[in-house]
């Protein structure tokens, strides 16, 4: 079975603190990570190459430095990496990154395509679904549960409330993978040293009969106006003091608050 | 007069109040657009939750087919595209949830229709759509504008208030003939495991997420639980890593908790989480992070390492109980 | 000149730290360090992974690369954990001595068990007599037939409890003139020892530390390593080669320190400000980041001049290790410093990581000794 893994590069914010420059945010000082939601797609993929044998492609739409993640992959078991990249592609939406995807995409061999069902970054949710349907093949997002059978793959796709919905579609597909559907796999030196000796396959707008009017901010029908701070509705009262104190005060807190 | 499109969700035979969230928010919408709501509803034998609609919008548009007794995406995408090609309303708003997520990028492109998802408000500036969703995990606010002159959005769950209507629309019914989608076929729904705990009767919570950083440390938070009376939950980074079941997950995709007191530990406040523990009767947080959203819902809160305020919490709380 | 790790040394020491922050846990680590407790599944995972012994070639289950990536795994090790980075870091002590003078039936027996971290060796050097000084040695080897017979005690071994085999100096030929011209290197196995624990520690107290005694310990001939009387060269040699990594031990210990205080002074506030605004406070961390930033190229420079085929520069290593572990030292008494009174206390983290560094001054020579290694590389002989 062949594979293809779309994984973006992403800033991680949990802990940091954010600050807005113009139409983004200050990235200098922030650690990148592959998208978490990715992570668990290409750990998916390598199990299922692991039971079925094929091939796994990653690819990455990113300037240079994305090819950290596409590298990442291959350590942790992806057999080629594919970085689409083209100056103009910044300023791109969810669906044009989509676009970009299911162009470099059609020409290639594949059964299965897992992505991230979402990113940590900007949070669409749009790729998976946005790709299958450029592509005119069936997909699934939120997935949280997996089997491939005769063609087909039995999917849970994870509702609210803790409910489940499952469903079979046909193969080829597009699945969003949600988090916790596996345990990703730490990578291992053995993987960078087979990840660093493979070359990742560079691909221009050109390569995927694109222009650069078909990308970007003038190949989208979303444009990005204006970053702001979110406003505060409503702050803690934060309880001051070293934590032994600030413990204390909180219990007292809690008697007066007739919790306890 | 324009129309603006609310796809209303249900399962079960319920409607979800994603649905009425939707179409308080589209009734603003609606007058600085100069526009009608029109809630879609699309099902099969939907005659009572049509009529629970009507006071929300001015018309409510029915598809009544026994294909679309369960959700599916791919049947749904072709009901809607008909009636957004046939009505060209100019804004369709439908739920950022699992099913909307699965549903709105393909009918956007479909339709080559602008897109923005999870939006948390909605605006028209000159006849255009507007929207504001957060990015960054909810450090950031983006305003984003969509083009043209028709408009897909999927709002948050909880972004609008539902705000009683006393509209009486009404109820239209369609026919759409269905092509079978033999490519993808429903199962069916599958609960998540029951354990022994109820995290939804529960008085107490304490609630526990990632920056427990490791199961061995669950027994920490379990016992702060135990001297409150009360039971342990988490947010879902706990549950991918399996520290906790499934069943313990507060939020969207968990449970929805309203205790007494929902004490926060090392749960940074993502909106899928704020979702199912934002009505509980005090909420406390403690976050090493000062700008973590959570601080954002809770009464009272510490910004500091749980590992050095949980333990003598613990010992405060069991000397008051005596 | 160019400052840039590769991608491959980038995403190595990027798995490290993966790997560590998903495995190291806090409390774990103080249980080791109270408990003189070594992680031997932690190892044994890290071992799987590969993040043991990558500067050995990968006939012999390393991964072919050098001393600059095993720095950078110990290094993003020690600096999420000081206490479990450096028992990651230890299992392979001695087996450099292996690789470079051993055959290939002692490089296929004993390397790739090591790299794989499943065996645990030893480097088997000092003696209670004698310490850092190898120059003089009181165990010796006496052949009987076709094997050699071992007498002696050594101290100060670290793994001496768990380890299960090491590489030991003795005295071959007791005549030599000097004496270290008559010292040979051999592999011995656990059986061949009585290990005693060397008694409660300072700091690095997951690791094992022991005496061990020799009494009549019978070895092969075919466990000698290299050639014989040449074992107090191969051993210089070795130092040259582990110096670099403890060297990297001592600066991600600092980098820890640093890390741990930098986070609490932007969360700790005094009089209504937070201690980061306190200019005191701003020259303090100014000063660690760059004592920190120093030790990190020379550390870096020694291990890369060891990889590019170099003349093996004594002077430069011995810099490293002695710049590294007072940085380490410095960086973490500030640390504790700016804590206060907390600093003082277990639960903070910063006191370990005091104990845990001041050990990078002592083993595997102590400053002074490397201070005699630079003037003497530098002044050479009156």
């Amino acid at each position: 079975m062949d594979i293809i893994v779309c994984v973006k590069r992403v800033p991680d914010t949990s802990e940091a603190d954010v600050v807005i420059t113009g139409k983004d945010i200050k990235k200098d000082d922030l650690p990148f990570e592959i998208n978490e939601w990715d992570n668990y797609a290409v750990e998916e993929a390598v199990q299922l190459k692991e039971k079925f044998g094929g091939t796994i492609t990653v690819i990455s739409v990113g300037d240079e430095d994305a090819n950290e993640v596409i590298r990442r992959g291959l350590a942790m078991g992806a057999d080629e990496g594919v970085r689409i990249y083209d100056p103009a592609i910044e300023g791109s939406d969810g669906v044009t990154i989509a676009k970009i995807l299911a162009a470099a995409i059609k020409n290639m061999k594949y059964d299965l395509i897992l992505t991230g069902a979402q990113a940590g970054d900007l949070g669409e949710g749009i790729v998976p679904v946005a790709l299958a349907e450029m592509l005119g093949i069936p997909h699934a997002t939120l997935v949280t549960g997996l089997e491939i059978q005769d063609g087909k793959a039995k999917v849970k796709r994870e509702l609210e409330g803790g409910l489940m919905e499952v469903l079979e579609i046909d193969l080829p597909a597009v699945i969003g993978i949600q988090t916790g559907i596996n345990e990703p796999r730490y990578v291992s030196i053995m993987g960078i040293r087979k990840a660093s000796k493979k070359e990742i396959k560079l691909l221009g707008l050109g390569d995927i009969g694109l222009t650069p009017e078909d990308v970007g901010e003038a190949g989208s029908l979303t444009v990005l106006e204006e970053l702001s701070v979110p406003p505060v509705t409503k702050v803690a009262e934060i309880i001051e003091g070293d934590p032994a104190e600030a413990a204390s005060k909180l219990a007292e807190i809690l008697k007066e608050q007739g919790v306890l | 007069m324009s129309e603006i499109f609310v796809l209303a969700e249900h399962r079960n035979g319920e409607l979800r109040d994603v649905t009425f969230e939707m179409l308080s928010g589209a009734r603003n919408l609606a007058d600085k657009m100069g526009a009608t709501v029109t809630a879609v509803l699309l099902g099969s034998g939907v005659n009572e939750m049509a009529e629970k609609l009507k006071s929300y919008a001015n018309k409510v548009l029915v598809v009544d087919d026994p294909k679309l007794e369960n959700f599916n995406a791919e049947i749904y995408q072709k009901v809607l595209s008909k009636l957004i090609k046939d009505h060209k309303p100019v804004v369709t708003l439908i739920g950022h949830t699992a099913f909307g997520m699965d549903l709105a990028p393909a009918l956007a492109v479909e339709l080559g229709l602008p897109l923005a998802t999870d939006c948390i408000d909605l605006d028209a500036v000159d006849g255009r759509l507007v929207v504001t969703r957060q990015i960054y995990s909810g450090k950031v606010n983006a305003k984003v504008a969509l083009k043209g002159d028709q408009f897909i959005a999927t709002v948050r769950s909880g972004a609008f208030s539902i705000e009683e209507g006393a509209l009486n629309g009404e109820i239209v019914t369609e026919s759409v003939t269905i092509e079978d989608v033999p490519y993808r076929r429903f199962l069916g729904y599958e609960e998540a495991e029951v354990g022994e705990v109820d995290i939804t009767q529960a008085d107490y919570i304490v609630s526990v997420g990632r920056a427990i950083k490791d199961q061995e440390n669950i027994p920490l938070v379990q016992e702060l639980a135990d001297v409150l009376g009360g039971v342990l939950a988490c947010s879902r980074p706990v549950v991918d890593k399996n520290w906790l079941p499934k069943d313990r997950q507060v939020g969207s995709s968990g449970k929805i908790v309203k205790p007494k007191l929902y004490l926060a530990i090392g749960i940074s406040g993502a909106f899928q989480h704020v979702a199912g523990m934002k009505d509980s009767g005090l909420i406390v947080a403690i976050n090493k992070d000062p700008k973590a959203p959570i601080f954002n819902v809770a009464d009272y809160g510490i910004v500091d390492d749980l590992f050095k305020v949980v333990p003598v919490l613990k010992e405060k709380i069991k000397e008051i109980k005596g | 000149m160019d400052f840039e790790l590769t991608e491959e040394q980038k995403d190595i020491a990027k798995a490290a730290r993966e790997f560590a922050e998903g495995e190291f846990d806090k409390d774990y680590a103080m249980e080791c360090d109270q408990e003189h407790k070594f992680p031997r599944e932690l190892v044994r995972k890290a071992g799987e992974l590969g993040f043991i012994g990558v500067h050995y070639p990968e006939e012999y289950g390393g991964a072919g690369l050098g001393a600059l990536e095993n720095a950078l795994i110990v290094e993003e090790m020690c600096r999420v954990d000081s206490t479990l980075g450096l028992c990651i870091a230890l299992p392979d002590f001695g087996c450099e001595i292996i690789k470079w003078f051993g055959t290939e039936e002692q490089k296929k027996k004993y390397l790739p068990k090591v790299c794989s971290g499943e065996w645990i060796s030893a480097g088997i050097f000092t003696e209670p007599d004698h310490g850092s000084d190898i120059t003089e040695l009181s165990t010796t080897a006496v052949k009987d037939g076709d094997e050699w017979v071992i007498n002696g005690t050594k101290t100060f071994i670290t793994n001496g409890e768990i380890a299960d085999f090491g590489v030991i100096l003795v005295q071959t030929d007791p005549d030599a003139k000097p004496k270290y011209r008559g010292m040979s290197t051999f592999i011995v196995e656990k059986d061949c020892w009585e290990a005693a624990d060397v008694g409660s520690k300072m700091g690095i107290r997951a690791t094992s530390t022991a005496e061990l005694s020799f009494d009549n310990a019978r070895v092969p001939e075919e466990n000698l390593v290299g050639e014989l009387n040449r074992g107090f060269y191969q051993v210089l040699e070795f130092f040259d080669e582990s110096r670099i990594e403890i060297a990297a031990q001592a600066l991600g210990t600092a980098e820890a320190a640093f890390d741990r205080t930098m986070e609490y002074i932007k969360q700790r506030e005094l009089h209504g400000k937070k201690l980061a605004e306190f200019q005191i406070t701003r020259h303090k961390i100014a000063d660690m980041a760059t004592k920190i930033e120093a030790a990190k190229l020379l550390t870096y420079k020694a291990a890369w001049n060891f990889d590019n085929g170099r003349r093996i520069d004594p002077v430069l290593t011995s810099m490293a290790k002695w710049f590294a572990a007072r940085t380490a030292v410095e960086v973490a008494d500030e640390a504790i410093q700016l804590h206060g009174g907390y600093g003082y206390i277990t639960e903070y983290e910063v006191e370990r990581i005091y104990r845990d560094a001041k050990i990078t001054e002592i083993y595997e020579g102590t400053r002074e000794v490397q201070k005699n290694t630079i003037a003497s590389g530098l002044i050479g002989k009156l």
